[in-house]
């Protein structure tokens, strides 16, 4: 179980990043102004940090 | 005139930095130990400012900007790739350090030879990995060139540039260091911050009203250039996906990197890292704006001149101390991560190759001026490389990594496969450089594929493989990862 949720913090914020980003490759709808594509991208990097922290903390570092 | 200007202003960052940096770090001697990891001594903040002044580089200032400009959204890519990069070595970073501590490594050659036990194989891998950080320095180089070039408004030639800006490498490396460069990163950072919010708020403000009027604008001119060709084109969805996965899997992969995880203080702090550090890629919006400015206000540049977009609207539209203030900036981005690469492949020679090989050099005092005879003389091969190949800085980066990204099977199967082999890893690494070296130099990139990703993933394919069908010769994992 632990280690499903482990895999899985890591594995979405990745996912996201990579694999997913040919399925959100448009220009419609704009977010703030950018382009789909862009916010999509600036969205994943913003949020990495708090996946990474969940991770930390579920193994017990902090 | 203003070329004075711009250069002076040039000139006053650099040695100021110099200055700063040499005061910070005369409190310490310069042993091996001190000189290449600092001592084994960062703490969170202090690895925080390393890392980002050697991971930050005049190519973020200027090669991403330049790709904005050339090719549009598949620039993108280098926002996601470092974040990708540091969710997957938050992983491999504790087995790293905790081989680096207990076997007081130094090198990444050292950490392949400790858990492979092969000479041949440590030795193959410190010539790929200076080999490959070449094209690396070369970019740094050939940036350092055009920002002297542009501030000297056509007064220094880019051979001249050129060559000034190798000397000025080679002196920063030898008056600073590995400490000399955290210090020395600092202040780059400040300055950085400025520059960019500068060329990548200030620009698009002023020309375009926000930077949503800038989309509306580059979407009328230029519809395609804001999303990923089709699947398999060239520079399309499927070249994005091996590209992010090539270069974030191979992100730590580097001499440098290396150098700089054993240089922290415990494993939290590099845990930290991971975590903090892609909070850093958002800076990669305002280089993207930058981009799409300039390729409305400025159009027409093609090929490796499109590195030099927004430099050509700060120095067309702009006094001449902006374009000093910018170009200062990008010239510290610049000499900062030299260090690192020049410091870290240059040990790597004077400790496993000229050391561990050939027995030369083996007191601290013969190491550290092999390190330094030898900080010269990749510093020549990258010049040299700049006279033969004049490429986009993105294609340097891209050369850079199908060689180091080879080594991450390494660090993976050793750090969570008891099975894996020495023969194995060997015959990955081998096979995956020639795939994507061959690949890569033959213009073949079957179905829009990144060369150096087919060559990875045919090295892990290989490593597990041979792992298999070869029993292991020895016991080979001293320390098993805990969980």
């Amino acid at each position: 179980m632990q280690r499903q949720l482990r895999f899985l913090l890591a594995a979405i914020p990745f996912g996201a990043l990579s694999v997913a980003v040919p399925f959100v490759n448009h220009v419609e709808p704009r977010i703030l102004g950018l382009p789909f594509l862009l916010a999509w991208i600036a969205f994943w990097v913003i949020v990495t940090p708090g996946f990474l922290w969940m991770l930390g903390r579920v193994e017990g570092h902090w | 005139m203003n070329a004075s200007i711009a250069l002076g202003v040039i000139a006053v960052i650099v040695l100021g930095t110099v200055t700063f940096a040499i005061a910070s770090v005369r409190r310490f001697t310069m042993t091996p130990q001190e000189y290449i990891v600092g001592g084994r001594g960062f703490g969170a903040v202090f690895l925080w400012v390393l890392l980002a002044g050697e991971i930050y580089t005049s190519f973020t200032f200027l090669g991403a900007a330049g790709w904005t400009y050339t090719f549009g959204a598949p620039a993108f890519y280098i926002m996601a790739y470092g974040t990708c990069g540091y969710i997957f070595y938050y992983f491999l970073f504790p087995w790293i350090w905790r081989m680096g501590k207990e076997h007081g490594l130094l090198t990444l050659p050292d950490l392949i030879q400790v858990r492979y036990q092969s000479r041949a194989l440590s030795t193959i891998v410190s010539i790929i990995a200076v080999l490959a950080l070449v094209p690396y320095v070369t970019l740094q180089l050939s940036a350092l060139q055009i920002f002297l070039t542009v501030a000297g408004h056509g007064a220094i030639d880019p051979v001249l540039g050129a060559c000034v800006a190798f000397l000025l490498i080679i002196a920063f490396v030898f008056v600073t260091g590995l400490r000399g460069t955290a210090w020395a990163s600092i202040i780059k950072d400040a300055l950085v911050i400025g520059a960019l919010l500068f060329v990548g708020l200030a620009i698009p403000l002023q020309f375009f009203g926000s930077p949503a009027t800038l989309f509306d604008q580059v979407l009328r001119a230029h519809p395609e250039r804001l999303v990923l060709g089709t699947l398999t084109s060239p520079k399309g969805s499927l070249w994005y996906v091996s590209t992010v996965l090539l270069t974030g899997l191979g992100f730590f992969s580097g001499p440098q990197s290396i150098a700089a995880i054993f240089s922290a203080k415990d494993e939290n702090v590099l845990r930290r890292n991971a975590m903090f550090l892609p909070v850093y890629q958002l800076i990669m919006l305002l280089i993207f704006f930058a981009g799409f400015s300039a390729l409305l206000i400025v159009p027409g540049l093609k090929g490796a001149a499109a590195d030099q977009s927004f430099l050509a609207v700060v120095s067309r539209y702009y006094p001449a101390w902006v374009l000093g203030f910018v170009t200062g900036t990008g010239a510290l981005c610049a000499l900062v991560p030299s260090t690192a690469l020049l410091l870290s492949s240059a040990s790597v020679v004077a400790k496993n190759i000229a050391g561990d090989l050939f027995g030369i050099g083996l007191d601290e005092q013969g190491r550290l001026r092999i390190t330094r005879l030898m900080v010269v003389v990749i510093g020549l091969l990258s010049l040299g490389l700049w006279l033969v190949y004049r490429t986009s800085l993105v294609n340097l980066l891209l050369l850079t990594y199908n060689g180091i990204s080879q080594f991450m099977p390494a660090y993976l199967f050793g750090a969570f496969w008891k099975r894996v082999t020495t023969a194995g890893i060997a015959a990955g690494i081998v096979v995956g450089i020639v795939l994507a070296v061959t690949l890569a130099a033959t213009g073949n990139a079957p179905f829009g594929l990144n060369p150096g990703f087919i060559g990875l993933v045919t090295n892990v394919i290989v490593v597990v493989v041979v792992s298999l069908v070869a029993q292991p010769a020895q016991a080979l994992s001293p320390e098993p990862v805990r969980d």
